[in-house]
């Protein structure tokens, strides 16, 4: 009885230590994404399609048993906080991550953001899959920080040459706000059209403004062939477009800035009131890409979110994953930059792309894979253009 | 000559909406003391009001527009009557309260209505021409509306029972008191007045520029600088200064740019203050 006694306690043990070893493993066995995004306020969309990038790629990993990591397979779990679109939210976002020993961050998506976030990532060796269309978003100084999809110094040069052609303008006022939102996007925006041969003149407002009549009637002593609304807010550019229009201005508009079609056709009046209009879109949406949404649907359960960049961050993230399967490690934060830099940019539904960002920012460390111009011609949308990835030269 | 002429008009076109702000701020402080920063946000409220009225409800706008007035108005008066009042005299919580009470209606706006601006249009369009000269109808007819309403507000202040006991009650409080004026009826009315100016403003003003939920800081901003530079509570003060800041913010804007522009308005206003601290028309203290 004593034996048996003895022996049953003796396998209970073992199987505990067993069950314990296997747990202890498979605990260290988790990659953990940090997810940095405003996920509230008027730029809510941009965040929380951030987010649902990153739940995305992470289900799909776990969905496939897990990360392969070396020799085991890791289980992939986010943990986002909401940076409110600020410097000091990014960085207060960042210090919490790293108080909870997380090192690869997913996100912020704003200038603002980055600026407030780089140091914290510096200090700290975070890596950082970010966004942000400032003129130092990335650089040699931030070995660690990539970037998810490229600035206008990227996409901004093809965009003008297919405006040119259709539009022949020979002279464009850039209109943007007088913040380094504004500023560094509409001054790249400008060498672009000075590139292609076309006389630019660049025009600042104090952010807040609403009526923008007198900034209208500015560029328009200028006589340009067309406007340009940069990197204004949706909101300020339909305004800016209406206001055009009453002030008779019929040339082409185009903006050389992020998203917002749709919200700007809304404010300014409709696509008739557009009239000739061209931009970038950061995705080009096909049946491949629209496959993600349909993986979100099938994993996730829901609705995957409305805003294209979506897509983008499914691809970046995908790289990041990517990177800390080839590195072998889920720590070794260094070893998981080399990996990411060496890897080639292709996705499953994006294509093939490049890795550029040398010429402008100094570092070769900005995603850029195939990307859209879209046009409105005489009031009616048309599809929007395949463009390949953008070689930043 | 045209562009000065096109400047110009845009100027009075700005004058008369910032008029039509600054009015029911200064009345506010006038009479009741108090800065209320819930100014912009009745302004938002009066823009989706009509635009609720009319997108959902099918009003026509003329009516929407009065329903925003009315609305707006309904509110500051029950803001005023049931928590503002209790807390009257003490100007810290009173700062406070119609901060808080902005956050609370431009949060609320943002979940019902959602952060992107709704498509909300001027029911008339077009242009009224003449050479190089222009100007959008619906901007005239915003002007004509401007214009009228500000006049209605002066006969109203000075011409009727109601609005010389306003007057009093600004002039020296106590003694209006004593003379049985009633600050408990007065002063919820006043607000309600005030509130329903923000609101026709923002239900005239929005469909012709935008609507979204955060549009209430910079006529907050705006609204500030017009008071402090035609002197805090004074009628004639701020709507003399409305149309300075709109042809000064018009003409600089036009031929020194955005940035420049904004700039000259904050540098005159501030020389202002240094050379007259109580503001152009302002008294230097107020009575109540």
């Amino acid at each position: 009885m004593g034996n048996r006694f003895h022996g049953a306690t003796t396998m209970a043990a073992t199987a505990l230590a067993i069950g314990l070893t296997v747990g202890s493993a498979a605990a260290q066995c988790e990659l953990k994404l940090g997810v940095i995004g405003v996920m509230s306020g008027p730029a809510a969309q941009w965040g929380l399609a951030l987010r649902g990038a990153a739940e995305l790629v992470a289900a799909e990993a776990n969905a496939a048993g897990g990360l392969p990591v070396g020799s085991q397979k890791c289980k992939v779990s986010t943990v986002s906080i909401d940076s409110k679109y600020t410097a000091e939210g990014a960085a207060a976002a960042a210090n919490n991550m790293v108080s909870q020993g997380i090192k690869l961050i997913i996100g912020p998506i704003g200038s603002p953001e980055m600026t407030g976030l780089k140091p914290i990532a510096n200090r700290n060796n975070l890596l950082v899959m970010g966004n942000g269309y400032a003129k130092d978003a990335i650089g040699p100084q931030w070995p660690l920080v990539f970037h998810q999809g490229p600035g206008p110094s990227g996409w901004a040069a093809p965009i003008v040459e297919v405006a040119k052609a259709k539009f022949n303008m020979k002279k464009v006022v850039l209109i943007a706000p007088n913040d380094q939102g504004g500023t560094d996007i509409a001054s790249v925006d400008a060498a672009a059209y000075k590139k292609h041969g076309i006389e630019a003149i660049e025009e600042y407002y104090q952010r807040g403004t609403t009526n923008f009549a007198p900034i209208i009637t500015r560029a328009l002593n200028a006589k340009p062939d067309a406007v340009d609304t940069a990197s204004s807010p949706p909101g300020d550019a339909g305004i800016i477009i209406k206001q055009l229009r009453q002030a008779g201005f019929a040339g082409p508009i185009g903006r050389l800035g992020g998203p917002g079609t749709e919200e700007i056709a809304r404010v300014a009046g409709g696509y008739e009131v557009l009239k000739n209009f061209y931009w970038y879109e950061p995705v080009y949406i096909d049946d491949k890409v629209r496959a993600i949404a349909e993986s979100y649907k099938k994993l996730m359960n829901a609705n995957p979110p409305e805003n294209n960049l979506f897509f983008q961050w499914v691809s970046a993230t995908r790289m990041v994953t990517k990177a800390v399967t080839k590195a072998g490690t889920v720590d070794d934060v260094k070893k998981i930059a080399d990996a990411l830099r060496s890897l080639p940019v292709e996705d499953e539904n994006m294509g093939k792309g490049l890795w550029i960002g040398k010429e402008f920012f100094g570092i070769n460390q900005e995603l850029s894979f195939p990307f859209g111009i879209g046009l409105i011609l005489d009031g009616k949308m048309q599809p929007v253009l395949r463009h390949e990835a953008a070689t930043g030269k | 000559m045209e562009g000065f002429v096109n400047t110009a008009l845009i100027g009075v076109s700005l004058g008369a909406q910032y008029a039509l702000l600054a009015l029911g701020f200064t009345l506010i402080f006038g009479i009741l003391g108090v800065v209320n920063f819930a100014h912009g946000g009745f302004y938002v409220l009066g823009g989706y009001v009509a635009y609720a009225c009319v997108q959902h409800l099918g009003v026509p706008y003329p009516i929407a527009v009065m329903v925003a007035a009315l609305a707006t108005a309904g509110l500051g008066y029950v803001f005023e009557y049931f928590l503002l009042e209790h807390l009257i005299d003490n100007h810290l919580a009173t700062l406070m309260l119609t901060l808080g009470f902005y956050l609370v209606m431009a949060t609320g706006i943002l979940v019902v209505f959602g952060p992107e601006s709704p498509e909300f249009r001027f029911p008339i369009s077009g242009t009224l021409r003449s050479g190089g000269i222009y100007i959008p109808l619906e901007n005239f007819v915003v002007l004509s509306v401007c214009l009228l309403t500000i006049v209605g507000v002066y006969l109203l202040m000075y011409f009727t029972d109601f609005g010389r006991a306003l007057r009093a009650l600004a002039d020296d409080r106590p003694v209006a008191m004593a003379q049985g004026l009633r600050p408990g009826i007065l002063f919820p009315a006043a607000f309600g007045l005030a509130t329903g100016l923000a609101g026709l403003t923002g239900a005239l003003v929005t469909p012709i520029l935008s609507l979204a939920p955060h549009i209430g800081d910079s006529v907050l901003a705006i609204s500030f600088i017009t008071v402090i530079l035609g002197g805090l509570g004074s009628i004639g003060g701020a709507t003399a200064a409305a149309f300075i800041v709109g042809m000064v913010e018009a003409f600089s804007s036009v031929y020194l740019g955005g940035s420049k522009g904004a700039l000259t308005l904050f540098t005159l206003v501030l020389v202002i203050l240094v050379v007259r601290p109580s503001g152009l028309f302002g008294r230097e203290v107020r009575g109540a």
